[in-house]
């Protein structure tokens, strides 16, 4: 049996990038019908950072962090996550990777239903069949501010406290980085920037790695750093962004792009999601 | 409206599919058992009509018919031939060989032959025989062979005004006859003798004061060239009032209608069995459409949002049902007749004697009766869901679509309802149960029937509000095996109306196979105990079996019988002349106590039985005024004397000396009995025609009578019945597992998101599998085991009731039986979640991002 104790992975600030990905692309269909989602992209995302992905509809941020997970396969190139290339793992080393080294924060919570906001929290260590270090947990739940809700079950408690529950159920293994697609998505703008600050202050103060996508520029100036992307390439890098610098950055993407594009533009957010 | 709805069923096909399979089996159930009713009532018209061969008319009246109004037919202008119809049974015997068939008197007229010679002939003089071909191999004899006929003679001149006398005939076999229209197949095949003889020997069998010997029925062969309806008018008027002339088809269906009421009950219990099918066919569809309905919650309220009704959505639903239940139930019918005609061409090439229709006929009411009950139980099964989707509030199209969520159980009336109807029904259950204690067993009977069943509605009514209870205890047995056993424990727990459902459905058809099998198991061993005091030896041999003291059973008989295979022990007896102090001189016979008891089954009655003692049969004791412990004196032929102590309690009817005091009271007692016990008398049916055939070149006529076989005869019954039953029931259980496999596809396809969210925060493929596995398991395993306590406990009930008039009743429970159920019960939970488990282990975790 397993008896690995979960601990929080030591803050490094330096040191080298958490996630990486090289020359990464992924199309869809073929020929004439061919999408590229991603276009060769090459980025790192250091470790001990804030990191937000932003970007129109369409224009591949979901597919470049689903590939990053190793949630999806890509049709080139290569990613990583420390020195582990998770292009090429196999199912259960991409099971085995997402229980100790990735956390994901999803738009709708998917909590499950039936067990209680520290059941939740804890499934992750269980389904690994660990122990869950009670140290970490009580960190957690006090700096997400859950103590009086742990025993309710997620029907009984609000969007803003169903998506705190996610994160803490993220972290819960001291996963080397999570990835939290839009995750105020679903919440209402206080809650929103509720659950922005609690990612903002686990990084600093609890020393994780956070990639997220979003299209919110107000969301995207919690974060350290943003990426944007555009016809799924990399089409711009902010540090220590502002609300204000991200829309400059975002309209600058706009007059980059010919007037004709915006017509197709809906067509391949379709295809991207699908 | 019709059109969305059929788009929507289009959407549903899968789900629909596997929901109308419970159907289409209830309804083949229903449909082949009446077409097996039809055949059966076929079978039996045609053979009566055989019996008339080509006679024209057949007269009956409802008093019978006496000699001379048969007579007065004859004188009827246009009738040719006329013959009374007229049976008697005849006791016949080769050598050790016997048999009990039906004699019928040799027709007067070639158009009444029902029977066909096959070599020899019809018999023309007194005293011979036409036997069927295969009674005449079973006694071994061949034409010109001699048979003997024992029948009872009512003698006038014996004592007290007359007592039946044996008289033997010797009979020449004189043809063999085959039965080519199964006339009298279902008898076993008929012997032919002259008519005179019939008519002699039912004559010297009546006592004086017997009323005039009178016939059901007389054949009539008309002339050539007589119009029938001018003959059947005349043949009324010449017969006794109310009289009929019917022709031989006529004739076989009202007979039919007569004799097979026992046919319709046995239609009618199968019937119910296939009720019981139906009804967890039911239990199946009401989920499916529960969860249809649910999984089209926000379409539902989409359309409502736009404008559709209440009643709109509800008759969308219920038009669904309707076409679900039609298509279904075609395709049962379908699949019904396949199989009747299947089973008819099997019993064709099988040649079971009996003639078999080549076609299964189709009547209204075979393929109506199962289109309107399946479409029915469908139609009514999705009232539920139907009320369900009305209740869906517009609104509900513009939330987000959440996880599915926790649903309640049932509400306070269902719980009022539901213990009333169980307490009541176990209080009446109770109530016979001691009714049948107390000495009347059909009243207790009944009681207990009744009881049980409301008692079992109201189980099944209740179940939503504990069987969750039991699920999640044993959930949390199987916790500590890890986390994939406590989501699954979670998962079938978030839906208690749901699991209680598909779990009910198993738990039906497995109470009822656990309380057969129950039932029999108590019944076998309590009638096992009933059968050694009735059935004492295996099988007895003897040249005494018609009172008299008997020849000596020849040595190589003796040595024959030994030599069986299945035989493993035999005892001598030897009858001795006694006279008892009053006078009365009867035969005893002497045997050796030690090997008495070494042979017989009930060896407790013969405890006392030691040389001095005579053992005197209780049915004996009063008439012949012996009490246990009385000193009786015995005087033999030679007049011998000797003083025994009686004790009460004997193996049959006879009364028991040591054998050395039977040889001091008479010495010239010879062996005249052999009690044989057999290895199995599971293997009687065998060992006894093989004693039979080992003895047969013997000259002194020796009985075997083979006691064993009709214990093994009872044994089988009872096995088959037992088998029968449980083989219909079966097919409750198999639909119920369809529902298992049904509820678990449904859930996985409910909960896309969710699994795929369990696989990105670290389950494997094979944990996901698993869980699947387990829960299919938790809920066929909670269901099985439920039912076979409950089956158990119901079967209890029903055998004390039942069985208690016979004495003791030891209550068994099935284990082999019991196992078996539950393994394939937790086999075929397994089984069900592959399918459903592979389409959860393909989902992508991607899937857990998606919105909607």
């Amino acid at each position: 049996m397993d008896t690995t104790v979960y601990r929080p992975a030591d803050p490094a600030p330096a040191g080298p990038p958490a996630v990486r990905a090289r020359s990464l692309r992924k199309t869809y269909g073929t020929g004439e019908a061919a999408v590229h989602a991603l276009d060769g992209v090459d980025v790192d995302f250091e470790r001990g950072h804030f990191t937000a992905i932003m970007g129109p509809s369409g224009s591949g941020k979901s597919t470049l962090m689903h590939l990053l997970a190793g949630l999806d396969t890509a049709s080139s190139g290569h990613a990583f996550i420390g020195d582990t290339e998770v292009t090429g793992l196999n199912d259960n080393a991409l099971t085995q990777l997402r229980r100790d080294r990735v956390g994901f924060v999803f738009q709708s919570f998917n909590l499950l239903p039936m067990f209680t906001a520290e059941q939740n929290i804890t499934l992750p260590v269980e389904l690994a069949n660990g122990k869950v270090d009670r140290a970490w947990f009580d960190t957690l739940v006090r700096t997400l501010g859950l103590e009086a809700r742990l025993s309710h079950r997620p029907s009984e408690l609000s969007g803003g406290q169903q998506q705190r529950v996610a994160i803490a159920r993220a972290l819960i293994a001291g996963p080397e980085v999570v990835f939290a697609d839009e995750p105020t998505g679903n919440l209402d703008s206080r809650s929103g920037a509720e659950v922005l600050s609690f990612l903002r202050r686990s990084v600093r103060e609890l020393g994780r790695t956070i990639i997220m996508v979003t299209h919110d520029p107000t969301a995207a100036a919690y974060a350290d750093r943003v990426v944007l992307i555009a016809d799924g390439r990399i089409a711009g890098d902010i540090t220590d962004p502002t609300p204000e610098s991200v829309l400059a950055g975002l309209d600058a993407l706009r007059t980059l792009e010919a007037p004709g594009a915006d017509g197709s533009a809906p067509t391949t957010s379709q295809a991207v999601r699908a | 409206m019709f059109r969305l709805t059929l788009a929507q069923m289009r959407r549903s096909i899968g789900r629909l599919v596997a929901a109308g399979v419970a159907i289409v089996i209830g309804t083949a159930f229903v449909t082949a058992t009446l077409i097996a009713g039809n055949v059966m009532t076929q079978t039996t018209n045609d053979s009566i009509a055989a019996q008339f061969a080509d006679a024209d008319l057949v007269v009956s009246a409802p008093d019978d018919l006496t000699a001379s109004e048969v007579d007065a037919l004859r004188s009827v202008p246009g009738v040719d031939a006329v013959d009374a119809v007229q049976f008697m049974y005849l006791d016949l015997s080769h050598g050790a060989k016997r048999v009990f068939q039906l004699g019928v008197p040799a027709p007067s007229d070639p158009r009444f032959e029902a029977l066909e010679v096959v070599e020899g002939s019809m018999p023309t003089g007194p005293g011979q025989v036409s036997l069927p071909t295969a009674v005449a191999e079973r006694l071994g004899v061949g034409i010109g062979d001699t048979v003997t006929g024992s029948r009872n003679v009512w003698d006038e001149s014996a004592p007290d005004g007359g007592d039946y006398e044996e008289v033997r005939d010797e009979l020449t076999v004189v043809g063999t006859t085959d039965d080519p229209y199964g006339a009298y197949a279902q008898m076993g095949g008929a012997v032919v003798v002259t008519a005179d003889d019939v008519a002699a020997w039912q004559a010297a069998q009546a006592m004086p004061d017997e009323p005039e010997r009178t016939y059901s029925a007389a054949m009539v062969g008309l002339a050539p060239g007589t119009d029938l309806e001018t003959a059947r008018a005349a043949l009324v008027a010449a017969s006794p009032d109310q009289a009929a002339a019917v022709t031989p088809d006529e004739h076989a269906q009202s007979q039919a209608r007569k004799m097979t009421g026992d046919q319709d009950v046995f239609t009618y219990v199968i019937l119910g069995f296939a009720a019981v099918a139906l009804l967890v066919a039911a239990l199946v569809i009401a989920n499916t459409f529960q969860v249809l309905v649910a999984q089209r919650t926000r379409t539902l309220a989409l359309l409502r949002a736009v404008g559709a009704n209440r009643s709109q959505l509800a008759r969308s639903v219920l038009t669904e049902a309707t076409i679900l239940g039609v298509l279904a139930s075609v395709a049962g019918i379908l699949l019904g007749g396949l199989l009747t005609q299947v089973a008819l061409l099997v019993a064709r090439g099988a040649d079971l004697g009996v003639p078999i229709p080549a076609t299964i006929t189709v009547t209204p009411a075979v393929v109506l009766v199962p289109l309107l009950v399946g479409t029915l139980v469908t139609v009514v099964a999705s009232f539920a869901p139907a009320r369900a989707a009305t209740r869906v509030a517009p609104l509900e199209a513009l939330r987000p679509a959440d996880a599915p969520s926790l649903s309640r159980g049932g509400g306070r009336v269902r719980l009022v309802v539901a213990s009333l109807l169980t307490l009541g029904g176990l209080a009446v259950l109770g109530g016979g149960i001691w009714l049948g204690g107390t000495g009347s067993p059909e009243i207790g009977l009944l009681a207990g029937v009744a009881g049980g069943a409301v008692s079992f509605v109201g189980v099944l009514v209740g179940a939503v509000y504990w069987l969750p209870g039991v699920v999640s205890f044993v959930g949390r047995l199987l916790a500590g095996t890890g986390s994939t056993a406590r989501l699954a424990t979670a998962n079938t727990l978030r839906n208690p109306r749901r699991t209680t459902a598909t779990s009910t459905a198993l738990l039906i058809g497995v109470t009822l196979v656990a309380m057969m099998s129950t039932g029999a198991a108590s019944a076998r061993t309590s009638l096992d105990a009933a059968l050694d005091d009735q059935y004492p030896v295996d099988v007895l041999v003897a040249t005494d079996a018609y009172g008299s003291t008997g020849d000596a059973v020849p040595d190589d008989v003796v040595r024959a019988v030994s030599g069986t295979e299945g035989v493993s022990r035999v005892v001598e007896l030897s009858g001795a002349t006694v006279t008892l102090l009053d006078g009365a001189e009867m035969t005893m016979h002497g045997v050796d106590p030690e090997q008495a008891r070494g042979v017989v089954r009930t060896p407790d009655v013969l405890a006392a039985f030691a040389p001095g003692t005579v053992m005197v049969p209780e049915a004996d004791a009063e008439s012949w005024d012996v009490a246990e412990g009385d000193r009786l004196e015995l005087t033999g032929p030679d007049g011998a004397t000797l003083e025994v102590t009686a004790h009460l309690g004997a193996i049959g009817n006879g009364w028991l000396l040591d054998a050395d005091d039977a040889k001091t009271l008479d010495p010239d007692a010879v062996v005249s009995r052999l009690w044989v016990g057999l290895d199995d008398t599971g293997d009687a049916t065998q060992v006894v025609p093989a004693i039979q055939d080992a003895i047969v070149s013997s000259d002194t006529p020796v009985e075997v009578a083979g006691i064993a076989v009709e214990r093994a005869a009872m044994q089988s019954v009872i096995d088959t019945i037992l088998g029968v039953i449980v083989g219909l029931l079966a097919v409750a259980v198999v639909i119920a597992l369809i529902g298992v496999a049904n509820t678990l596809s449904l859930s996985v396809i409910e909960r896309r998101r969710e699994s795929a969210t369990l696989r990105a925060i670290g389950l494997s493929r094979g944990q996901l599998r698993w869980m699947l596995a387990i829960e299919g398991m938790l809920i066929a395993g909670v269901g099985a085991v439920l039912g076979i306590v409950l089956g158990v406990l119901y079967g209890w009930a029903g055998a004390a009731t039942a069985l208690s008039v016979m004495g003791d009743v030891s209550l068994a429970v099935p284990w082999r039986d019991v196992a078996l159920v539950l393994v394939v019960a937790l086999v075929a939970g397994l089984v069900a979640s592959v399918v459903p488990g592979r389409t959860a282990a393909r989902t992508s975790p991607v899937a857990a991002l998606a919105v909607d």
